[in-house]
């Protein structure tokens, strides 16, 4: 029975895969879906409770706990912002509070042991799919650009890509086009590679050298461990990244760059390679 | 080496190519983020607002009645000093109004005095005269019955009489005058 020791792990994953619909000739990945209404009703139930709660009305208005630490935050977060980026359209605010508790929640649900046999996973996270990455992302970085443009007209909107050298213009586009992409990928890639490690550690539960079962105790193990470090502490950590770097996109596309005025006659030639470029990452 | 033919991996099956569920995920995303915006923050950001503007106004208005007990503190005060100062004044009204009266009140006692005594004096005088008058007449008379007894002669005729009586007193009245002078002279 010497064989058993050396036989490989019988491990099967099946990265990417999703229970898929057929629709108007286009493919659904109904588990993202489903969680994602999951997630999402759990989000807005959140934000339902917390508004009953903040806008509770006090004797003498002393705040209750929660509204302390809620305004402690909110003003903490609104110093720091205003303080980098100067004024912050009021619609980032929302955006970022939204993407930050919904992908915290989606990849939270993660914890939960929903995963019933290989083929079944009740609640595995939307966030595993760049569906929903690629989603927020091309929200966020069209939220950006018309946040920019509105800010500094499309005219002016466009001259910062000529900043600070119009020879720069080539790598002004990529960082344009490379913002939502990374945005959307980093998080798929946090929260796939998570899913993956999970799958791999369950397929230790086999794991018995010289014929000792240590592989049910190890699983439980690394799994806690994992849950705990990954998919606990990096899926907040990836929730916050991607709200920060929303807020911050937003005030490099409404701040001020310096002023190049003799790049002016560049612009109308640029605004057609910008045309043609913008719609690239939502596909 | 890793070969990738592209029949390998159809896109199908490539998680990085998105599919319809991206549509999907957008609307999704799309109404969380309007159901925020639209019923959960503005509420809560509206009430933090109030709280602190309420809690502004209290301390405001804490400010002003603080103002407001200084200022009436300040008032009393005021009117304590004025009140002191009148009082002192009153006093010292008091003060000159008892001097006055009480001079005056002297200076009648001593005009009354002044009076009593002038009275008197006059009296004495009055008396002195008359006790003078019914001497001269009645020494005259005594002295002329006792000469008239001594001299054994009667001294009616009254001429006569009348002329020895006044050398008398004359003698008298020039004695005592020269009593006076010496007296006068011994001190």
């Amino acid at each position: 029975m010497t064989s058993a020791v050396i036989a490989p792990l019988a491990i099967e994953i099946h990265p990417g895969e999703h229970p898929e619909g057929h629709f108007l000739g286009m493919t659904f990945n109904l588990d993202t879906i489903w969680v994602t209404v999951v997630a999402g009703a759990i989000v807005v139930a959140l934000g339902f409770w917390a508004r009953a709660k903040l806008t509770e009305e006090t004797p003498d208005h002393v705040p209750t706990k929660i509204q302390l630490v809620w305004e402690t935050i909110i003003d903490q977060v609104t110093t720091q912002v205003t303080a980098n980026l100067g004024k912050v359209n009021p619609f980032v605010i929302p955006l970022a509070t939204a993407l930050f508790f919904f992908i915290l929640i989606a990849n939270w649900l993660e914890v939960i042991p929903t995963e019933l046999n290989s083929d079944t996973h009740l609640l595995p996270s939307p966030t595993a799919d760049t569906n929903l990455t690629y989603a927020m992302a091309a929200l966020v970085i069209v939220g950006v650009w018309t946040f920019g443009v509105r800010q500094k007209g499309l005219k002016g909107y466009l001259k910062h890509f000529l900043e600070p050298y119009p020879y720069l213009l080539p790598l002004n586009i990529l960082e344009e086009l490379v913002k939502p992409i990374t945005l959307a990928l980093r998080l798929f890639g946090n929260i796939f590679a998570g899913g993956i490690m999970l799958g791999l550690i369950a397929g230790l539960v086999s794991l018995a050298p010289s014929n000792i079962p240590v592989g049910p105790a190890l699983a439980i193990i690394l799994n806690v461990i994992w849950k705990l470090f990954d998919t606990m502490f990096l899926g907040g950590l990836q929730a916050f990244i991607f709200a920060l770097l929303t807020v911050l996109y937003f005030g490099m596309a409404g701040g001020d760059h310096g002023d190049h005025d003799e790049q002016d006659e560049h612009v109308q030639h640029d605004q057609a390679e910008q045309k043609s470029a913008e719609p690239e990452p939502a596909h | 080496m890793v070969h990738v033919t592209a029949g390998l991996i159809p896109l199908a099956s490539n998680f990085l190519v998105p599919n319809g569920t991206f549509f999907v995920e957008l609307i999704a995303f799309g109404i969380i983020v309007w159901l925020l915006a639209k019923f959960v923050i503005p509420p809560i950001n509206r009430a933090m607002t109030a709280r602190q503007d309420a809690i502004k106004k209290e301390f405001a208005d804490l400010e002003e009645a603080k103002a407001a007990a200084h200022k009436a503190e300040e008032e009393f005060k005021a009117q304590i000093a004025d009140a002191r100062h009148e009082a002192a004044k009153i006093r010292e009204e008091a003060r000159e109004q008892g001097a006055q009266i009480v001079g005056e009140a002297r200076e009648q006692a001593q005009a009354e005095a002044a009076r009593i005594v002038e009275h008197g004096h006059a009296q004495v005088r009055a008396e002195r005269q008359q006790a003078v008058a019914s001497l001269r007449a009645e020494v005259g008379t005594l002295a002329i019955d006792l000469a008239g007894r001594i001299v054994g002669e009667s001294l009616d005729d009254d001429e006569r009489s009348t002329r020895v009586v006044d050398r008398f007193l004359a003698d008298v009245e020039s004695m005592q005058a020269a009593e006076a002078t010496a007296q006068d002279g011994d001190r």
